[in-house]
C-alpha cells in the first residue's frame, strides 16, 4: 500500500473519534433527547389519499380533547417551504394533498400520547382526484397534473426541461463501434431509514427563534427558516450537535422544523415535533427510483466508443433535488449523451441519499458493460481496465486519479485471476461467483469558515459549524487543527453546529465537509500561529519567520535547544483568535475521489440466497485524515449497497397507492447477519488541492457496490439480473428459464 | 400551486406579526422522579384505560424509583422522560430495530416494547448504569476503539445486547456475536465494528 510521503504527526494516525466517549455511555445529547420546560410535544396528519383536493377540516374535537394545545393546517399556517432548491417551493401543508403521506395537519399537545389521539379526531373531507404512480405514465399528455408546471420537473432553469449533457459526437462514436448493445435497467425507491427519527425543538424567546434540528447542515437550516419566515439571519439559531443519521434526508431545514416553529409561536410554549418511524420512511424521501435506456457501441476489444442514455425517475410529488443519475462518471466515454427526465408521480418525494446520483445508475452502467464484456467474451477485469475514466468529460484532466492503481491492487486482493470463471460454470447447487465495478463521487473545493481561539494556556478551541453525522467530521477537523497548529490532539476543543457560536459550513452533505472546511481550518491555523510567532519572539530573542510550532512547544527552527512550551510563550497575551474564510478552486482541472469494489458471492440455487463471501473495497480519496473512522465509513457504504442490491424497496400498492412496507421490518436493511466483512484498501496518493492531500470519503463506497454484487451474481449464475432488488424470487425464477 | 394562494388564513407575514414574542423559559428541565401537577388536568370523557395511572417501582441501575405512569407508558418512554436516561435511543418504537435495548434481569430487551407498569421487581439496566464510576465496561471502552458508533444512534443498543451475550457467553465466537446482536440494526453499516468491538471486549474480560 502506497503511504503519505509526508510524516505527519496526527493525520493519517489511527485515533478514536474525540466524541467517542460520549457516544458510548449515553452521555451525547442527540435533538430528541432535549427537554425544556413547558415542552410540548407535536404530531403530524398525514393524507390518506394520493391525490385529494380538502374541502374542509373540521379540528373542533381534537381542540376538544384535553391537553390538547393546537392545531395547524394549510387554512391557518400557510408557510412556504423550499428546504432543497430554490426552485418549485411548496407550503408546508398543501391543498391539494398530492400523495399519501402528504402531510395535513400538526397538533401541539402536552404529550405525544394526546398529541396522536388528536390526530384521529380531525375530520378532513377530501374529493378525490385522479392520480398516476408510473412514471412514464406521468409523462403522457393527459396524465393527471401534479404540479401545475408540468409532471416533467422543472429543472435549474426553472420551466420544465430534461437534465441534458452531451460530449464527442455521438454519430460518429456509433459508427465507429463494432457492435451497438441496448438495453434497460431498473431501480427501486430506497429509503434512508437513519436510526433516529426526525425530530425538531423549536422555541421562540421573544423574537428570537431556536431550532434544535436533527440537520446535516445548521447554515443552510438557518439560510430555509429566516428565507421562509422573513427573519434576519441573527434571529435564528439552529443547532445540531449530535445527529443520528441522514444519509442525505436530513440536509437543510424541512417542513416538519417549521411546523414545530410555529406551534411553538402560536402556543407560545417550546415544541417537540417526533415522526415516527413510518413518518419517517413517507413524509420525508428516499432514493428516487430509475428506469435507464442504454444504447453503448464499443469495439471488438471492448473499448466503448459511444454512450446513449435516456432514463426517467420517479422525483415524487414534490421536488427536492435534481432527480440525476450520473454513474456514467467513472468510465471514459469519447461520445456521450444523455436525457434524464425527472417526473413527479403522486407518490412519496424522490430526492437524496448518499451520492444521489450515482449508485443506481452504477448499477445500470456497470452491469451492462460487465454483459457487454461477456456477449464479447471479454474479461470484466479486461473491460473495466479498459473504460476506466481518465479524462472528465474525455476532456478535462483530474487533480489526482488513481483509479488504476484501486483496479491493480484489488484484483490481486482478491486474486481475480485465479478466482473468475465463466459466468454460470461452476457445478453443484451452490454457486461461486466474483465480480466487479468502479464507482468515486465528485470532490469539489468551496466556501468554508473556522475560527480559532488559542488559550493562554496553550490549549485552544476550534469553531466550525460542521455537523457531525456519524462521519467523524468532528475528529477530522480537530485532527486538521492540531496538524496544522502544531498543538496536542487532546488540547484542542471542538465546538460545532451553532449557527450563533461557529461560523459558516456547507453542511455535511454532497462530501464536501473535508474540502471545504478543512482549508479554512489551516488558514485560521496559520493566521494565529502569525500571532504567536509574533509574541513568542520576544521571549526567545528572535524573529517571529524563525519559528515552529510543534507539540505544543515553540522553538527557534535553527537552533531547537531554544524553546519553550506555548502556554509560557504566550501566558500573557489573553486569548489568541485566527479566522479564516476561504474559498480555494480547482484550476483547469476536475476533481474526484476514486473506487475499486471486488465481490465473491456464493448463490444457493435451492433457495434464491446470496451470501457474500469476500468483499474488497479499495479506495483514492487522497491522503487519508481521520484513519479509522475513514474505514468504518467505507464499510457502512457498501452494507448500505448490500440492502439496496438485495432487499429494500419501499413498495407502493398500485390500488390504494399508499406505501405498503414503511418499516424496517418489511423494507428490510441489512442485519449483522447480513453483513460481511469488508476489507478497506486506501490508495494513499497526496492530492494537490485538498487538506494535507485529503479527497473525500462519505459518499464513494456506495457508488460501486451495488453492480459489484450484480455482477457477481451474473458470474455465479450466468443470468444478469436487470431489475433491483435481486431477490431470491427473482435468481430462483430466473435459474428456472 | 394556485389553489394555496387562494386559501384562506394568515400568510407567514401576517402569522409572524400577529403574534406578541412571550419570554419562554429555556431552562432544562430538571428530571424529577414524579412528574409535577400536569398542566391540565385529564377530563373524565377523555381517560380511556391506555390513560389510566398507576404508581410503579423501578429499579433501574442499581436505584429505585418511584414513578408514576400511565399504562400506555412504555420502559423506553419512562426511562427517557421521567427518569432521563436519554442514553436508551428511540428508533422505530415498534420493536424493530433495538436502539432502545436495555438489560432486564440479566437478558437484552427492547425498551419500547415492555410497558413501564410489567417492571415492577425487575432489575432494569441501561447504558448509563453500565460504567463502574469512572470505569467504562470493557465493551464500552472496546466500542471506542473499534469505533463501534459512527452516528451512534444504535450505539447503547449494540452495547447492550454486546453485554448481555458476554453475561451468558463470556467467549462467543464471532457468529455468536453476529447473532447476539442481530436485533440491533446500524443504518450506519457499521456491523463490522461492532462485532470487533464485542470480540475484543470478551478477549479482554479474560
Amino acid at each position: 500500500m502506497a503511504q503519505a510521503p509526508k510524516e505527519f504527526s496526527v493525520v493519517g494516525k489511527r485515533i478514536p473519534r474525540i466524541d467517542a466517549y460520549e457516544r458510548v455511555t449515553g452521555q451525547a445529547q442527540y435533538t430528541g433527547d432535549i427537554q425544556l420546560a413547558g415542552m410540548l410535544y407535536a404530531r403530524v396528519l398525514r393524507s390518506p389519499h394520493p391525490h385529494a383536493k380538502i374541502l374542509g377540516i373540521d379540528t373542533s374535537k381534537a381542540e376538544k380533547l384535553a391537553g390538547v394545545k393546537a392545531v395547524i393546517h394549510h387554512l391557518n399556517a400557510q408557510i412556504p417551504w423550499a428546504s432543497g432548491g430554490r426552485t418549485h417551493r411548496r407550503f408546508i401543508f398543501n391543498n391539494p394533498v398530492r400523495f399519501v403521506g402528504d402531510a395535513v395537519a400538526a397538533v401541539a399537545a402536552i404529550d405525544r400520547n394526546i398529541a396522536e389521539e388528536a390526530l384521529g379526531l380531525i375530520e378532513v373531507k377530501y374529493e378525490k382526484i385522479p392520480h398516476v404512480l408510473d412514471p412514464n405514465a406521468a409523462l403522457k399528455p393527459d396524465a393527471p397534473k401534479i404540479s401545475t408546471d408540468g409532471n416533467l420537473s422543472v429543472g435549474t432553469g426553472n420551466f420544465s426541461a430534461p437534465i441534458e449533457d452531451s460530449w464527442g459526437n455521438l454519430e460518429a462514436g456509433f459508427k465507429e463501434a463494432d457492435r451497438i448493445f441496448e438495453d434497460t435497467y431498473i431501480t427501486k425507491h430506497v429509503n434512508n431509514a437513519q436510526l433516529e427519527r426526525r425530530v425538531t425543538v423549536a422555541k421562540w424567546d421573544s423574537g428570537k427563534l431556536t431550532v434544535f434540528a436533527s440537520t446535516q447542515g445548521v447554515s443552510n437550516a438557518r439560510t430555509d427558516i429566516a428565507r421562509d419566515f422573513s427573519l434576519p439571519l441573527s434571529k435564528v439559531r439552529v443547532i445540531s450537535k449530535y445527529m443520528g443519521g441522514g444519509f442525505g434526508n436530513k440536509n437543510q431545514a424541512q417542513d416538519y422544523d417549521y411546523m414545530a416553529v410555529v406551534l411553538a409561536r402560536v402556543c407560545n410554549q417550546p415544541v417537540k415535533l417526533e415522526f415516527t418511524r413510518e413518518d419517517d420512511y413517507i413524509g420525508m424521501h428516499g432514493r428516487w427510483s430509475s428506469e435507464q435506456h442504454y444504447k453503448i457501441g464499443v469495439k471488438k476489444d471492448g473499448t466503448v466508443t459511444a454512450v446513449q442514455l435516456d432514463a426517467v425517475t420517479n422525483i415524487g410529488a414534490y421536488r427536492k433535488q435534481s432527480g440525476n443519475l450520473s454513474g456514467t462518471d467513472f468510465y471514459q466515454i469519447p461520445n456521450f449523451k444523455k436525457v434524464i427526465r425527472p417526473v413527479h408521480t403522486n407518490t412519496v418525494v424522490g430526492a437524496n441519499y448518499r451520492a444521489p446520483a450515482y449508485p443506481q445508475a452504477v448499477f445500470g452502467y456497470a452491469s451492462f458493460l460487465d454483459q457487454i464484456a461477456f456477449e464479447l467474451g471479454i474479461n470484466p477485469l479486461d473491460m473495466f481496465t479498459r473504460n476506466r475514466i481518465e479524462k472528465y468529460k474525455n476532456k478535462t484532466p483530474f487533480t489526482s486519479n488513481y483509479l488504476e492503481e484501486c483496479v491493480v491492487e484489488g484484483a490481486k486482493r482478491i486474486a481475480w485471476k485465479d478466482k473468475w470463471h465463466a459466468p454460470g460454470a461452476v457445478a453443484g447447487s451452490k454457486k461461486h461467483g466474483i465480480g466487479m465495478a468502479l464507482g468515486g463521487y465528485p470532490y469539489r473545493p468551496g466556501l468554508g469558515a473556522a475560527t480559532i481561539r488559542v488559550n493562554p494556556d496553550g490549549s485552544a478551541h476550534l469553531l466550525v459549524g460542521v455537523t457531525d453525522i456519524g462521519t467523524g467530521a468532528k475528529s477530522t477537523m480537530a485532527i486538521i487543527a492540531a496538524e496544522a497548529l502544531g498543538i496536542p490532539l487532546n488540547q484542542i476543543q471542538v465546538t460545532n453546529g451553532d449557527t450563533d457560536v461557529t461560523p459558516y459550513s456547507v453542511g455535511e452533505s454532497g462530501s464536501r465537509t473535508t474540502p471545504f472546511t478543512g482549508p479554512a481550518v489551516i488558514a485560521a491555523a496559520e493566521d494565529v500561529r502569525k500571532q504567536i510567532f509574533a509574541i513568542a519572539a520576544g521571549s526567545l530573542k528572535t524573529k517571529p519567520e524563525e519559528l515552529e510550532l510543534r507539540n505544543g512547544e515553540v522553538f527557534v527552527k535553527s537552533d531547537a535547544k531554544q524553546r519553550m512550551p506555548l502556554g509560557r510563550a504566550i501566558a500573557r497575551s489573553g486569548d489568541l483568535i485566527g479566522r479564516a474564510t476561504t474559498n480555494p478552486s480547482f484550476k483547469g482541472a476536475e476533481g474526484k475521489s476514486f473506487a475499486a469494489h471486488f465481490a465473491e458471492v456464493e448463490v444457493d440455487t435451492w433457495t434464491g440466497h446470496v451470501n457474500i463471501t469476500r468483499y474488497v473495497a479499495v479506495h483514492d480519496s487522497g491522503t487519508i485524515i481521520n484513519r479509522i473512522p475513514a474505514e468504518s465509513q467505507i464499510k457502512g457504504g457498501v452494507v448500505q449497497g448490500i440492502g439496496m442490491a438485495f432487499t429494500e424497496e419501499l413498495i407502493t400498492d398500485s390500488l390504494t397507492a399508499t406505501p405498503i412496507n414503511p418499516n424496517y421490518r418489511d423494507a428490510k436493511v441489512p442485519t449483522h447477519l447480513e453483513s460481511p466483512e469488508v476489507e478497506v484498501i486506501f490508495i494513499e496518493h497526496p492530492d494537490p488541492y485538498g487538506p494535507f492531500g485529503g479527497k473525500v470519503v462519505g459518499e464513494p463506497p456506495i457508488t460501486p457496490a451495488v453492480a459489484t454484487i450484480a455482477n457477481a451474481i451474473f458470474n455465479a449464475t450466468g443470468k444478469r439480473f436487470k431489475v433491483l432488488p435481486i431477490t431470491p424470487d427473482k435468481i430462483l425464477q430466473a435459474l428456472q428459464v | 400551486m394556485e389553489e394555496e394562494k387562494k386559501a384562506k388564513g394568515v400568510s407567514r407575514r401576517d402569522f409572524l406579526k400577529g403574534i406578541g414574542g412571550g419570554t419562554i423559559g429555556t431552562a432544562v428541565v430538571s428530571t424529577g422522579l414524579i412528574r409535577g401537577e400536569e398542566a391540565e388536568a385529564y377530563t373524565r370523557e377523555a381517560v380511556g384505560t391506555g390513560r389510566r395511572k398507576a404508581v410503579v417501582n423501578l429499579k433501574v441501575n442499581g436505584k429505585n424509583y418511584r414513578v408514576e405512569v400511565e399504562h400506555r407508558n412504555t420502559l423506553a418512554e419512562v426511562l427517557r422522560d421521567q427518569l432521563g436516561l436519554t442514553g436508551t435511543k428511540i428508533g422505530c418504537d415498534r420493536g424493530e430495530c433495538g436502539a432502545c435495548t436495555v438489560i432486564i434481569n440479566g437478558r437484552n430487551l427492547y425498551a419500547c416494547s415492555q410497558l413501564a407498569i410489567w417492571m415492577a421487581g425487575k432489575e432494569i439496566q441501561t447504558i448509563e448504569g453500565l460504567a463502574k464510576g469512572d470505569k467504562l465496561d470493557p465493551v464500552q471502552e472496546a466500542f471506542i476503539e473499534h469505533d463501534g458508533p459512527q452516528c451512534g444512534f444504535c450505539t447503547s443498543g449494540q452495547i447492550m445486547s454486546g453485554k448481555a451475550l458476554l453475561l451468558r457467553n463470556a467467549k462467543p465466537t464471532e457468529a455468536q456475536v453476529r447473532r447476539g446482536l442481530s436485533g440491533n440494526l446500524c443504518r450506519c453499516g457499521n456491523y463490522n465494528r461492532e462485532v470487533e468491538a464485542v470480540l475484543a471486549a470478551a478477549s479482554k474480560s479474560r
